[in-house]
């Protein structure tokens, strides 16, 4: 398997290439914002990052590419952001620390990172996870190889991060 | 190619102190020493008679600083200044700048002291050298009394309204998104008499031990640390990174600080944070599921601070090396903040003074390709034509930061460093 992992200048793009590789068992090419093509790959994985999605309008065509997409924090704003869907500030935003969720069949504690969050979601999309709070935490698309965790499977703050990892890739048909 | 064992010798720390102090300020010796009281941190070294330098190219410093270090025998002891982080990471920076990007230095000869065992190693080529040199060590002149400079004002970068200003910015950047903590430093200015220099660092030696300390000179400059944190350490093949966040006062007797550090959900995220950041910059050159966090949240107690961090650690991908691991990790994730690159144009936007060597790291570059590192912090820079030194505090800004609790630790920080009068 091959994962082109687009990295927008961020400080957890290495976590994320160890853990991609360990649980998908892959060849991980790293490659800074914006990728030019995820043409060839099995899996077009997008980075964390800071400021807002409306600052990598690259990822467009990417995300109509077909290649199948797994965005993380701001990975899942730019998937949300492209069909339409918005993000806002989130009061009381929580930075490194980790809270429970349900993930597919199990309650595991997962790392957060994010001052910003999905306010609206985009058309097509659906929430797979959210907090007690009611934050989105995980979302896909209906019917397109499309997912995205708003938090950070790869922190070492998250309990599983390859059992999260195996979630998205049953939804994004690659297991 | 290591250096040959010139000579040897038996000193107590008293004896060393004076040596240090004795080479540092009479024969230009560069220093990097562990106080005592920590027991993985063992070594003293110092280095005399540069017999090569370098300085590391900021467009692509890994080829010249592999093929220095292959050049020439036995260790190069040096620094990276933080600039060159800002060089490496793409970001511009307009600001007046005291020193070179980094700087490394080979050396005639070598000592070497362990507090374990008091033995003196002295490491060269030259016999005439290493004899003068035994000689010298055979019969040190001591440590000259302490004779505290009178108070001087401090003059700071910022004031305080600019400071909590600055703080203010930085978490509008935060809740923005931009960035989930960066820091914000104050450079001081007061008046020091730098032919002191050498003593006040081995007389912080003896009463303020510090696992990092360091003493270099770069012309006019020299360049004075008593650093709590190791940045990187490669040893075989196995990097470790120790950050170091969180820190509370104590007095002695008082029960329980420990616990109370670990368990305040601020300190613990910030520290969660770096540890974060760090296993990134260890996993870009390590091999994928060999990064692993040990002993989190560990405290251990220095002058008067208790200080929180954890170990993380991880084994080289093969074709990888120390110039890599070093260059691709500065500048260090503890004292910059995350997401790295734009906190770093942050904080070169908010802070009106250059870092310098602060915040940069002190390096020895084995032969063998070990390295062992620390962070720039606690650290000065005394100017000996102008006798003056500037030094330099921050602190970490997150979320639940507040601009005026910021200033206060801040100013606490560096009063607790350049305490004088009770040295």
């Amino acid at each position: 398997m091959r994962i082109l992992l687009a990295d927008n200048a961020d400080s957890f793009t290495w976590n994320l290439e160890h853990l991609l590789a360990l649980a998908f068992h892959a060849r991980v090419e790293v490659a800074p914002y914006p990728p030019a093509s995820a043409c060839g790959f099995d899996l077009l994985a997008i980075s964390p990052g800071p400021g807002h999605p409306r600052e990598y309008p690259a990822y467009g065509p990417l995300l109509d590419s077909g290649v199948p997409v797994l965005g993380i924090c701001l990975g899942m704003q730019i998937i949300n952001e492209h069909f339409g869907g918005t993000t806002d500030r989130l009061p009381g935003c929580v930075h490194g620390r980790a809270e429970a969720i349900d993930l597919g069949d199990r309650t595991l504690a997962v790392a957060r990172y994010h001052s910003l969050h999905t306010a609206a979601l985009g058309q097509g999309l659906e929430v797979l996870a959210v907090n007690a709070d009611g934050v989105v935490m995980a979302l896909a698309h209906a019917t397109r190889p499309l997912a995205g965790f708003q938090f950070h499977p790869e922190s070492f703050l998250t309990e599983d991060g390859e059992h999260c990892l195996a979630f998205a890739a049953r939804r994004l048909g690659l297991a | 190619m290591p250096l040959p064992l010139a000579a040897s010798a038996w000193l107590d720390p008293g004896a060393f102190a004076g040596l240090a102090a004795h080479l540092a300020r009479h024969e230009g010796a560069d220093l990097l020493l562990s106080g005592a009281g920590w027991p993985d941190e063992d070594l003293c070294l110092a280095g005399l008679r540069p017999t090569a330098e370098h300085v590391p190219d900021p467009a692509d410093p890994k080829p010249g600083l592999r093929a220095f270090l292959a050049a020439h025998p036995g260790p190069a002891l040096g620094f990276l200044s933080y600039p060159l982080g800002l060089d490496l990471h793409g970001v511009p920076s307009a600001k007046p700048r005291a020193l070179p990007p980094g700087l490394f230095r080979k050396y005639a000869a070598l000592l070497s002291w362990r507090h374990s065992s008091g033995r003196l190693e002295i490491l060269g080529s030259d016999p005439a050298l290493a004899r003068e040199l035994a000689r010298l060590a055979a019969c040190p002149p001591p440590l000259p009394a302490w004779n505290p400079p009178a108070p001087a004002p401090l003059e700071a970068s910022l004031d305080r309204p600019g400071y909590e200003a600055a703080v203010e910015r930085a978490l509008e950047h935060i809740r923005g998104g931009d960035v989930y903590q960066c820091t914000l430093s104050l450079r001081f200015s007061r008046e020091f008499p730098a032919e002191q220099g050498p003593d006040l660092l081995l007389r912080l030696w003896q009463q303020r031990p510090a696992p990092f300390m360091a003493w270099f000179r770069h012309g006019p400059l020299r360049l004075l640390s008593v650093s709590p944190e190791r940045f990187l350490r490669l040893e075989q093949g196995r990097a470790l990174s120790q950050p170091i966040k969180g820190t509370a006062a104590f007095r002695e007797g008082e029960p329980g600080p420990e616990a109370a550090l670990r368990n305040s959900p601020k300190e613990d995220a910030e520290l969660s944070m770096i540890v974060d950041l760090m296993r990134n910059d260890l996993s870009r050159n390590c091999a994928p599921g060999s990064v692993r966090v040990d002993r989190h949240k560990a405290v251990f107690r220095l002058d008067r601070l208790l200080q929180m961090h954890s170990g993380v650690s991880g084994l080289l991908r093969p074709g990888r090396d120390g110039a890599d691991l070093l260059l691709d990790a500065f500048p260090p994730g503890s004292v910059t903040g995350c997401p790295k690159r734009r906190a770093l144009e942050i904080m070169e936007r908010l802070e009106p003074h250059c870092r310098d060597i602060f915040c940069g790291c002190f390096a020895v570059l084995r032969e063998n390709g070990d390295l062992d590192s620390s962070v720039a912090i606690r650290t000065a820079i005394l100017d000996s034509r102008a006798g003056r030194l500037d030094f330099f505090a921050g602190s970490g800004i997150v979320v639940d930061s507040r601009p005026e609790r910021e200033y206060g630790e801040t100013l606490a920080k560096a009063a607790n460093f350049l305490r004088l009068e009770d040295l």
